[in-house]
């Protein structure tokens, strides 16, 4: 199994290199919203900007950190027939899926990590504060992050099996997702009823658990309780993608690529 | 120029008559952009949740600002970003030819063959969302607020589809980027809040570097009776100008493809 | 080698008519047609044998071959393959097998194919030595070495059929579906990918279904063809047979300096006529004579006696409900 997926990363890293421009424009547009959205709290609440500015980096870091954009490649590939061509090979499907994730992300931290690191020389609010058992456990619940992220995508792209416009059904839950995991405002902002809902909906450990995490924001009995929640929601979601998975082969199966 | 109305006029009716086919998805669309718009309402809620003034406008400013940036992008999404991947397939499979062979221009082509009706509800709902706006502010404009409004309009209008077209424009190099609207959409995302929320070295390049707010900023304060005729006048001037330059590349670009000349 | 057996393969398809009012009505009680694409089909095919499947479009080749390859779930019938049942798409029938469609490329778009290849031996567990045994073979026989590193995307069409064909025979499957291989290549590649499936079939024993509407693919490849028609099978059997039995006749071609006025009909049935040449249907045991007869008593410039041309046999086929 390790030697397929090496020669898969292999593959999607290769692949990733001739998409370099595309990948550059995409990033471009991941980096301005955020920041859009730190000036404007920066505006709003100007004795905080420090902390605005930790913040959003830190939203741009784990965004593309976690980024899944599996539900578009889903949905051309159902659509358009070719996902039989990876039904044919002996390895399912999903492990091409997650070697491409593996190498996008590779690749954005290895952008973002050093223009980080390097904007923490100049700025000092960017430096992060965390000890080393922090900043494991702010790992940790980024992969997880990652995770789940990368499920939820997966398992709208398998709906492209039953509805033609799954991107848009995408689209809704990644609004959704917009105002629940921190991006446009940090949770503690939000008024109380949204902030209730974070709890407990998967999208806050997508992006503002690690960020909390790494702001000391979240500690001791709050950690663990985030921990096991994102590790619920987990469970849900790999059930969920092979409950799909078994349904989509079968419609699949009776209806042909 | 009563010619290309009637051209106009065509690819309306066209483009009208081909959506009317798939009327089911009409109803989608219409939820689909009210759920836009009401996110952007929801995401105004919650900055005005903690504060009253943003950038020194108040909520209803702001409002109408977000109508206007609706309205804006509605247009923009009904006829100009339809037609920039086809432009794109075009230039890819050398099916321009056909194109340069009509007897009409080809940039008022490329721009407005294709247009997305659906699209117009955005423009109705922004239209609906700077009224609301207004009500809030309790601000009834005059009549120069109105024209003034119109006047600076046109001019983003304007400004906007010579900006859209130079990007449509690199196409005919840059043909590995499938998105390139992409880059206009992160630019053009700036111009939803006010300008002066800016600090610093940030608010220099955002009002001269890359003025998107202006495009936004401007046409919402003609509305709200801040206007002064140097601003009006200086936008209308920069529409023309950059008009202007975005039909000389489309022109420098057709030599290059055609393979004529310098 | 492969068994099917009463194979049926039916698809309810909603109907919609067209209207606001249906599609409102749609939305809550949806009409459908059942469409039969395979009907009772049964067949049998031996290790080693090339089988090409014809049939016109929508006739239930592709249908056939899907469930042949696991993508699709017959409606009723068996289905066995190298002793494996295609729908279960166990792992180890998918390694024994490969399907090649014409029309849609494994090879991935932006980067050489030579690391499909590579990805390819990882994913079916090919070792080393097999892989570069493999490859060398291939290469040698496909002429693939100045295209194995060039991206996919550079390459023209035939290239890339020859970079797919080996991609799919690397693991060197004992069945392969070829779904329309050689359609939009020119002619030059039509050849040399029939002369490589065929000198691949000699030396490997491979078992092979080819699909294809080129009768040039149908004449140099198969022996015995599968003919289906309306999702039944109409034909299984010799080509040979198949054009004695629907066209036993020959084509006689003839050119005169100058176009006698006489009734043809005399001596075949007329099929062309232009300015000096006439081409005759003759039944197959007097073409011969008709030949010598028209050669004694007119002033022939030149004279052909040829097998109908495929296309035709096969027509006619498409036209019976059984042959």
């Amino acid at each position: 199994m390790i030697r397929k997926y090496i020669a898969l990363l292999r593959m999607k890293y290769i692949e990733m290199l001739a998409y370099r421009l595309a990948t550059f424009v995409w990033m471009t547009g991941a980096i301005t919203q955020p920041l859009i959205t730190m000036f404007v709290w920066m505006n709003i609440h100007p004795e905080e900007s420090e902390s605005f500015l930790f913040y959003f980096m830190a939203v741009i870091f784990v965004e593309r950190m976690t980024s899944a954009w599996d539900v578009w490649e889903l949905d051309r590939e159902i659509r358009e027939g070719t996902f039989s061509n990876l039904l044919l090979r002996p390895v399912h499907p999903i492990h091409w899926a997650i070697a491409e994730n593996i190498v996008y992300k590779w690749l954005f931290a290895v952008i973002l990590a050093p223009v980080w690191l390097v904007g923490a020389v100049f700025w000092p609010p960017l430096r992060p504060h965390m000890t080393a058992g922090q900043a494991v456990l702010f790992l940790a619940a980024v992969v997880l992050g990652a995770a789940l992220r990368f499920l939820l995508s997966y398992s709208c792209g398998l709906l492209a099996f039953w509805v033609t416009k799954v991107a848009a059904v995408y689209g809704v839950i990644d609004v959704i997702s917009l105002f629940l995991s921190g991006r446009i405002a940090p949770l503690e902002m939000l008024p109380p009823a949204l902030r209730e809902w974070s709890e407990w909906l998967p999208f806050r450990y997508m992006i503002s658990f690690p960020i909390e995490i790494a702001t000391g924001a979240a500690d001791g009995g709050e950690l663990a309780r985030g921990f096991a929640v994102a590790a619920g929601w987990m469970a849900v979601f790999v059930a969920g993608v092979q409950w799909l998975w078994k349904a989509g082969m079968r419609k699949n199966q009776a209806v042909g690529g | 120029m009563r010619r290309y109305g009637r051209v106009f006029r065509e690819f309306f009716r066209a483009c009208l008559v081909e959506e009317l086919e798939y009327r089911s998805e009409f109803f989608g669309n219409f939820i689909a952009s009210f759920f836009g718009l009401g996110i952007a309402l929801l995401t105004i809620h919650i900055f005005f949740y903690q504060t009253d003034r943003l950038g020194g406008w108040t909520y209803g400013e702001v409002l109408v600002l977000l109508g206007v940036f609706n309205t804006l992008r509605g247009w923009i999404d009904f006829a100009l970003r339809p037609n920039m991947p086809r432009l794109l397939e075009h230039v890819r499979r050398g099916t321009l030819d056909y194109i340069l062979t009509k007897p009409v221009d080809s940039m008022f082509y490329v721009s407005f063959r294709h247009l997305v009706f659906w699209r117009l509800i955005d423009v109705a709902l922004g239209l609906g969302v700077i009224g609301y706006g207004l009500y809030v502010e309790r601000y009834v404009p005059s009549a120069a607020d109105v024209l003034m409004f119109f006047v600076v309009m046109t001019a983003s209008l304007l400004l906007i589809y010579s900006l859209w077209m130079m990007l449509m424009t690199t196409s005919f190099w840059v043909v590995r980027i499938d998105d390139l609207s992409f880059i206009f959409d992160s630019f053009f995302d700036t111009a939803r809040f006010p300008g002066s929320m800016y600090r610093g070295a940030v608010r220099f390049v955002i009002t001269y570097v890359l003025p998107a707010v202006l495009i936004t900023n401007t046409p919402a304060l003609a509305l709200l009776g801040k206007w002064s005729m140097a601003a009006v006048l200086a936008a209308l001037a920069v529409a023309m100008l950059f008009l202007w330059v975005a039909r000389r590349f489309w022109r420098f670009a057709l030599r290059f493809y055609t393979g004529a000349g310098g | 080698m492969i068994r099917v057996s009463h194979l049926h393969k039916s698809f309810r398809v909603h109907r919609r008519d067209a209207g606001w009012l249906e599609a409102v009505r749609h939305l809550w009680r949806r009409d459908y047609r059942v469409i039969e694409a395979v009907k009772d089909v049964s067949f049998t095919i031996e290790k080693g044998e090339i089988v090409g499947f014809l049939g016109p479009n929508g006739a239930g080749k592709t249908t056939t071959m899907k469930m042949l390859a696991g993508l699709l779930h017959p409606t009723s019938g068996e289905i066995t393959v190298g002793g494996f049942v295609p729908f279960e798409q166990k792992r180890e029938f998918k390694k024994m097998m490969s399907l090649v469609m014409g029309q849609k490329s494994q090879l991935i778009w932006d980067i050489p194919p030579m690391e499909t290849f590579l990805v390819n031996k990882a994913i079916y567990d090919i070792d080393d030595r097999s892989f570069r045994q493999t490859l060398e073979e291939l290469t040698e026989l496909l002429d693939l070495a100045p295209l194995l590193d060039k991206p996919t995307r550079s390459l023209s069409l035939g290239q890339r059929m020859r970079c797919e064909l080996a991609a799919a025979l690397l693991h060197r499957p004992h069945v392969l579906f070829l779904d329309e291989p050689t359609i939009g290549l020119d002619v030059h590649t039509q050849e040399n990918v029939r002369r490589f499936i065929v000198d691949y079939n000699r030396e490997h024993e491979t078992t092979i279904l080819l699909t294809s509407h080129y009768m040039g693919d149908v004449a140099a490849l198969c022996d015995r063809v599968m003919i289906i028609n309306y999702g039944r099978l109409i034909y299984d059997g010799d080509l040979s047979v198949l054009t004695e039995k629907l066209a036993p006749y020959k084509r006689l071609e003839v050119r005169f300096s100058r176009l006698p006025n006489v009734d043809w009909s005399e001596y075949g049935e007329v099929a062309e006529i232009e300015e000096g040449t006439i081409v005759l249907r003759v039944a197959r045991e007097t073409a011969a004579e008709t030949a010598a007869r028209l050669l004694e008593r007119f002033d022939v410039r030149d004279i052909n006696i040829e097998d109908p041309p495929l296309e035709e046999v096969i027509a006619r086929a498409f036209w019976e409900e059984h042959v």
